[in-house]
């Protein structure tokens, strides 16, 4: 295993201790005196209509406190990031089979499962639709009083009809990607404790604690100012934590029986409940002229919203705009719509709809490359964009090189270690390479409020704060080292607080890689008028010109006098009354009004080789090299377990994972039917470059490297089994028995 | 409260008033408890004697984030139920910090070998039980010995180099 970047000799990330030593509490682990457990009553069937609902038995059961349904929801019954159209409790109809029905506090979890036994729900079963094309057919019934088209969009340039006449080569293709689990250890819970005044204090994970706050705020009918939001530490999320879980439960039956009440999903039900990758059907025509310029490129999304929307038409216009990812495409028409289905719920996942559309784009020039007989990097360099180019809007962006860089650096891998297996007579062989182009940020039009905020606390602590959560992707890491390095302090001196509302500033949600660059942006920010501050203040205290101050590890220093520093920053808060700095701003974006436009892109480039087992079908993945420009790396444990973890994850997106549904119910519920990637899938030769430079002139700094690493590896896998044995997948998870009938057809085993 | 001699109700059973007497040595300190016999070791662990190091992830014996020693042999918490630990000896993550971390913890620290932390618990059991009888593992050694911990986060990488760091003759080790 190589990477270009090392740790720093014995630094360790802030929360490394309490991880290794299992004394981390994570929300799920609290309790509370008095502590009720919460159960939520889901629906068995994927459509029908609620006749009636009735508790009597549930509420007479011993241990049972609360048993609620609508007509206990005091504010909205409804909620959804970008549209509010799922119900908290469901009141007339059921959609899938995670709506919920009722919900019970009790004093065991058993005497609250056995309570939602008690609960009688008579039901009339309505037909399912469980395919956007059968929800998209005319005569189909309607989902939503909208109808069954949840989100259209679409791009356009060029005039792909005259430029399809002109070109030599025409490849069409319909990609089929799968419903993704995203699998988080710790699946999701909280506990929410009813306060003196009427308030609440809900700790439970999520990716933008101020929004859960809005959210709830309009569930209960509560005040904002209300309601406080304890959000980190989880245990991973990926997206998946980001709409709102178990919280309007436990903050409801809380309420209700004014005492804490905990829910803890188990993990089936987590996977019922749980928003998924969106499964799509991705239709592309591409065509070049002899040399494999790109002519002209049309592309037809249809994606399984399933019953509700939540994040479905951000995720679908990110995969409009990546449609022609790094590449400069002179006529292009894509168009997307994401249809309502009675299928579960998809929403935000790591990659947000790119790790679909660049399977599609980079399997469209590797199937080019061998119509017109190109190498596969050639065929890239051809149609790369340039630094200054625009971005696939036509919208400007921040120039970077980052295109050329990750497609270098692999061309480098790719030309020295390829053919290094040699065939045998059961095994074959292949190499394959892709890269990808990934917006941070949420795009033009997007409220995207970015900031933070920096104070010399009255106990002489550094303590930055911002509106983010860990995860588990290291942000802490990144915080610490960027105060560090921008002040000039020490580890010791820096408080890092995140994750509770009633502490924290407004930065933004923790979403789409954009944690690393606001926290850097912030700083940039932050740090001189900080400085100053702290300067002007021990300059008077010290009787010194500030200038001849600086700050440093413990405290302020004089240039003149290096022994240690004239004053610890405990001495010098101690007659400070002006302590704080704060900022916010908008994240940066393109200045041409397109909507879902990105303005900063990272990038990153793979190269894998596979063996595939020709008596078995099965694809085994050798190695792996990563090659990412993102600008530079903050905290490079952090990073390399980034780009290495997206990419295992794709990995098991490519290979193994499906979160399959029959007749709108899941047909796996835990791991032992929905397999993940274990340590024996993975590859020990795993490589990690980072390319740290930036344009010329950027002054946006070090990029997120969340969702980079997720989104080349399906096409590099999918070019190198067909690299092995001349099998073009189109479909994922890759079926073991398609490959066989390929092995079969072909008669590439010596019996047959 | 007095931890290590008490009287456990279930939080999971209706059936109250029936429990057995369960001796048993945690973390090298001897309990004596009265608990419902349909009490899982994990929930014991967890919900009421406060480890709460060892995670339930499935609760299927799947995913090893529940993983503890009984005796000195590496197991699913979530698969045993509390009556069959009756007189052995059980180490919990907690339990093996002694003056100072151990040499997986701090292995884990150094090469990453964690991101959200969930599975860590679990997984550094894991690794302590494979060096413990096997102090130099091959790359198939340490996969068939880890095959039953996941990790979402990291892809295995930094716990790999973790374990490598470790190994007696440290060949594998690159940078």
């Amino acid at each position: 295993m190589k990477s270009n970047i090392v740790e720093k000799e014995g630094r360790v990330r802030p929360d490394g201790y309490s991880k290794v030593t299992g004394n981390l509490k994570y929300l799920t682990d609290l309790t509370f005196p008095n502590m009720l457990y919460g159960k939520v009553l889901r629906s068995p069937y994927p459509h029908a209509k609620i006749i009636s609902i009735n508790t009597d038995k549930a509420i007479k059961l011993p241990g049972v406190e609360a048993v609620l349904t609508y007509n206990d929801v005091p504010g909205m019954n409804r909620f959804g990031i970008i549209v509010a159209d799922q119900p908290v409790l469901c009141e007339d109809k059921v959609r899938y089979i995670g709506d919920a029905v009722a919900c019970v506090a009790a004093h065991s979890i058993q005497a609250a499962e056995n309570a939602l036994k008690l609960i009688e729900v008579i039901y009339e079963e309505l037909p399912i639709i469980d395919s956007p094309e059968q929800a998209l057919k005319p005569q189909a019934f309607k989902l939503h009083v909208g109808g069954n088209i949840c989100h259209q969009a679409m791009f356009s340039e060029g005039n792909i009809q005259q430029a399809f006449e002109q070109c030599e080569a025409i490849v069409e293709e319909t990609y089929e990607v799968p419903r993704q689990l995203h699998a988080y250890m710790e699946t999701e819970g909280g506990v929410v404790v009813p306060e003196n005044d009427g308030a609440i204090t809900v700790y439970a994970g999520t990716q933008h604690g101020y929004r859960d706050r809005f959210q709830l705020s309009r569930i209960l009918g509560l005040p904002e100012k209300m309601i406080r939001i304890v959000s980190s530490p989880m245990g991973g999320s990926f997206g998946g934590k980001d709409e709102l879980n178990i919280q309007p439960y436990a903050a409801l039956l809380a309420l209700a029986t004014k005492r804490p009440v905990k829910i803890h999903n188990s993990r089936t039900e987590s996977f019922k409940t749980s928003i998924k990758r969106h499964p799509m059907k991705i239709t592309v025509k591409t065509g070049t002229n002899r040399t494999g310029k790109i002519l002209a490129h049309q592309v037809k999304i249809i994606a399984d919203k399933g019953a509700y929307t939540t994040l479905g038409p951000a995720v679908l216009d990110f995969s409009i705009e990546h449609a022609a990812g790094p590449y400069i495409i002179p006529n292009i028409e894509t168009e997307g719509v994401s249809v309502f289905t009675n299928n579960g719920v998809s929403g935000e996942f790591r990659g947000f709809g790119g790790n679909q559309i660049t399977f599609a784009l980079e399997s469209q020039l590797d199937r080019l490359a061998e119509l017109l007989q190109i190498d596969p990097i050639e065929i890239r360099k051809i149609n790369l964009r340039k630094a200054t180019d625009k971005g696939p809007l036509g919208q400007r962006i921040a120039p970077t090189d980052g295109a050329a860089q990750v497609l270098n650096g692999i061309q480098k891998l790719y030309e020295k270690t390829n053919k290094q297996y040699s065939n045998s007579q059961w095994k074959r062989y292949g190499t394959g390479i892709a890269i990808a182009m990934h917006g941070g940020g949420l795009g033009f039009g997007r409220l995207d409020s970015a900031g933070g905020r920096l104070s010399l606390n009255k106990e002489g602590q550094i303590e930055i704060s911002f509106g983010f959560e860990e995860c588990g992707q290291g942000l802490l890491s990144v915080i610490e080292n960027l105060v560090v390095e921008e002040i000039g302090c020490s580890k010791e001196d820096v408080k890092i607080v995140i994750g509770d509302t009633a502490v924290v500033p407004s930065s933004g949600s923790i979403t789409a890689s954009r944690g690393t660059s606001v926290v850097w942006q912030s700083l940039q920010k932050l740090k001189d008028p900080f400085k100053q501050k702290i300067l002007h203040h021990a300059g008077k205290m010290l009787h010194l010109p500030e200038q001849s101050l600086y700050l440093g590890p413990g405290g302020v220093w004089c240039f003149e006098k290096q022994a240690g520093p004239c004053l610890t920053y405990k001495e010098c808060v101690e007659q400070l009354i002006d302590n704080t700095v704060e900022t916010s701003f908008h994240f940066p974006v393109t200045p041409d009004a397109i909507s879902g436009g990105h303005f900063l892109y990272s990038f990153g480039g793979v190269k894998v080789d596979v063996e595939v087992d020709l008596l078995t079908g099965k694809v085994k993945v050798l190695s792996i090299d990563h090659v990412v420009s993102a600008g530079p790396v903050i905290s490079p444990h952090g990073y390399r377990g980034q780009i290495e973890g997206g990419g295992i994850m794709s990995l098991g997106y490519t290979l193994l994972e499906e979160a399959k549904m029959k007749d709108a119910q899941y047909v796996a519920q835990n791991f032992d039917s929905y397999l993940i990637p274990n340590i024996a899938e993975v590859p020990f030769e795993t490589n990690v470059y980072a390319i740290e430079e930036l344009y010329e002139g950027d002054s946006y700094g070090p990029r997120g490297v969340g969702e980079i690493g997720t989104i080349a590896i399906t096409p590099a896998i999918v070019k190198a089994v067909h690299d092995a044995i001349g099998c073009w997948v189109s479909k994922l998870p890759i079926s073991s028995e398609e490959i066989l009938e390929h092995i079969e057809s072909r008669g590439m085993l010596e019996w047959i | 409260m007095d931890m290590k001699n008490r009287v456990i109700d279930n939080p999971f059973t209706l059936n109250e008033g029936q429990t057995i007497a369960l001796k048993l040595t945690i973390n090298d300190e001897q309990y004596e408890l009265q608990v419902n016999p349909t009490i899982k070791l994990i929930n014991l662990l967890r919900d009421h004697l406060n480890l709460i190091g060892p995670k339930v992830s499935c609760g299927i014996g799947r995913c090893g984030a529940c993983s503890v020693f009984v005796d000195g042999v590496l197991v699913n918490a979530c698969l045993l139920m509390a009556y069959q630990v009756n007189g052995k000896h059980i180490t919990t993550i907690e339990g093996l910090v002694g003056v100072t971390i151990d040499e997986v913890q701090q292995a884990f620290l150094k090469e990453g070998g964690f991101q959200c932390g969930y599975c860590t618990s679990g997984m550094i059991m894991t690794v302590k039980s494979l060096l413990s009888t096997n102090p130099d593992p091959t790359e198939a050694d340490i996969k068939e010995a880890l095959a039953g911990n996941l990790c979402r986060c990291t892809g295995y990488g930094g716990i790999i180099r973790a374990i490598q760091s470790l190994a007696k003759s440290k060949v594998a080790v690159q940078e």
